[in-house]
């Protein structure tokens, strides 16, 4: 278990080092800060406060962390299997569970940072942007409140982690870089919007009942992300309106997807090399 | 030192779908000796030497090694070694040195292949034969008793090919089992003690370079390939 350990905390190192050495990474950091900070200024919610600005993101954002998991996590996988470096790590006893832990945990920490990062830096424009009153810590339901944005940020980050975890699994399933480009580009957008495609059809068809909706809706990332951020941001500020989505088995529906992808990962791999 | 193989393969079979990459390949690896796999392209011997790692599953037969117990008892050379560009070759050596439980020292794994005054020098900056002594530095971080190197020599110029292979007779002669796969016949019959001639997923013949040029009437490594290789009738002579 020591060696384990001592396998992943070197696996991690180099996926850290090796991101934090590479340009694009950085211009991906920049582009998407700036993109974030233009839908909050040019969405005219950043004027306003912090609840107009989370309407105004909640859509575009469901696009765009996906997409840029794909850009931090496509190669993650799939440039070992290529280059033979699996081949090499198996010859040090490295566990393929091990290894997509590592993998994962490193680049997930890379998106993790570029999202909190983009979402800080739009928070204090909006602080700066809007009115008086959104300094103000919320204690009850109505005001708008920096804490509300945290909530965004925290429930963005988790989307983006389980986002990471679907695209390390294309990494894996893919048999060069470039299908892993065209895999993992099509899996999120797949999963992005196929699982609302997937429940409107169901209703109607009829074979999603009404009253399975909300199961269905905490079923798929994009729909669960949307439903968690309606309940505990937008919700909160005005009063009665909630029931749009059931908040603990969205968490779990997300957190579904993050230990499932990662664990159809490690299985995957161990067919293939490791 | 015992002379006993350290790595076996009995009667090792490969098939791919309806494809017999390999068949019936028996293969002993000794320590302290270099045994290299000669053999045209696309005859099996990256199957063989992945079957040897324990990579791939043989449909048919057994491989069995022998040796100490240790963290890492295979080293690898893959035919086209590749690392981060980003990190120095330290850092590299460094990596892989992490993955063991016991320490293994960077700047000697250096030393050995010539790379220490290179060591802060990042791997886009080395040259095509400097990647690829990094890579034999690589397979011989931990020091396990068999090191298996897939065409150790491909793409390299005349002196960097009889370094690399300079090394691995060195290694050899400290007590590891190297195992090698290679086209280049003349470095091959310079360093290896015993060449396993595969052809067409079999063995040939076997010998040490001297045995088999004497079976076969001819003075260098490349006359042996010739008569086993492309004259079958000298072939079953040969067998004979």
């Amino acid at each position: 278990m020591t060696g384990a350990l001592a396998q992943f905390k070197a696996l991690v190192g180099r996926e850290l080092r090796t991101v934090a050495r590479t340009r694009v990474y950085a211009l991906l950091a920049v582009g998407l800060a700036g993109l974030v900070v233009a839908l909050v200024a040019g969405g005219g919610g950043g004027q306003t406060g912090y609840l107009p600005a989370v309407v105004d993101l909640l859509l575009p954002l469901e696009l765009v962390v996906p997409l840029a998991a794909v850009a931090v996590g496509y190669r993650s996988v799939v440039d070992d299997l290529e280059r033979g470096e699996l081949a090499v790590l198996e010859t040090y006893d490295v566990s393929p569970w091990v290894y997509v832990l590592a993998v994962y945990v490193g680049r997930a920490a890379l998106l993790a940072a570029v999202l909190t990062a983009s979402l800080l830096v739009s928070g204090l424009v909006i602080a700066l942007a809007s009115a008086p009153d959104t300094t103000v810590y919320a204690t009850h339901s109505g005001v708008d409140s920096p804490i509300l944005w945290g909530r965004f940020l925290v429930l963005t980050v988790l989307f983006g982690l389980v986002m990471e975890a679907l695209v390390v699994l294309l990494s894996v399933a893919a048999r060069s870089v470039r299908a892993a480009v065209v895999l993992a580009t099509g899996g999120v957008l797949l999963a992005a919007a196929g699982g609302d495609a997937l429940i409107v059809v169901g209703l109607a068809d009829g074979w999603l009942a009404e009253s399975n909706l909300l199961s269905a809706l905490a079923a798929t990332p994009n729909s669960a992300y949307r439903g968690v951020v309606f309940e505990t941001v937008i919700g909160v500020a005005a009063a009665g309106e909630s029931g749009y989505a059931a908040p603990l088995p969205s968490v779990l529906g997300l957190f579904g997807w993050l230990v499932g992808s990662l664990a159809a990962a490690t299985l995957l791999l161990s067919r293939r090399h490791l | 030192m015992t002379t006993d193989p350290i790595l076996v393969g009995e009667a090792i079979s490969h098939e791919y779908g309806d494809l017999s990459v390999l068949e019936g390949v028996d293969i002993a690896v000794d320590p302290g000796a270099v045994t290299a796999i000669v053999g045209p392209n696309g005859t099996g011997k990256t199957t063989l030497l992945r079957i040897l790692l324990g990579h791939l599953s043989p449909t048919d037969g057994e491989v069995r090694y022998t040796g100490p117990e240790v963290d890492r008892p295979i080293g690898y050379l893959p035919q086209q070694p590749s690392f981060r560009p980003q990190f120095t070759a330290a850092e590299t050596i460094a990596f892989y040195a992490g993955l063991l439980d016991e320490p293994a020292e960077t700047e000697a794994a250096l030393r050995r292949v010539g790379l220490a005054d290179a060591a802060d020098r990042r791997v886009e900056a080395l040259s095509g034969g400097m990647r690829r002594l990094l890579g034999i530095a690589q397979s011989l971080v931990g020091e396990p008793p068999v090191v298996v190197f897939d065409e150790p020599a491909s793409g390299l110029d005349p002196s960097m090919a009889a370094n690399a292979f300079e090394i691995l007779a060195e290694q050899a002669s400290e007590g590891t089992a190297v195992l090698v796969s290679s086209h280049d016949l003349s470095l091959v019959d310079r360093f290896a003690d015993r060449v396993v001639f595969l052809n067409r997923g079999s063995v040939i013949v076997s010998g040490s370079p001297a045995e088999l040029a004497e079976s076969t009437n001819s003075e260098t490594l490349w006359e042996v390939y010739q008569s086993v290789i492309r004259e079958p009738a000298a072939r079953r002579e040969v067998e004979a």
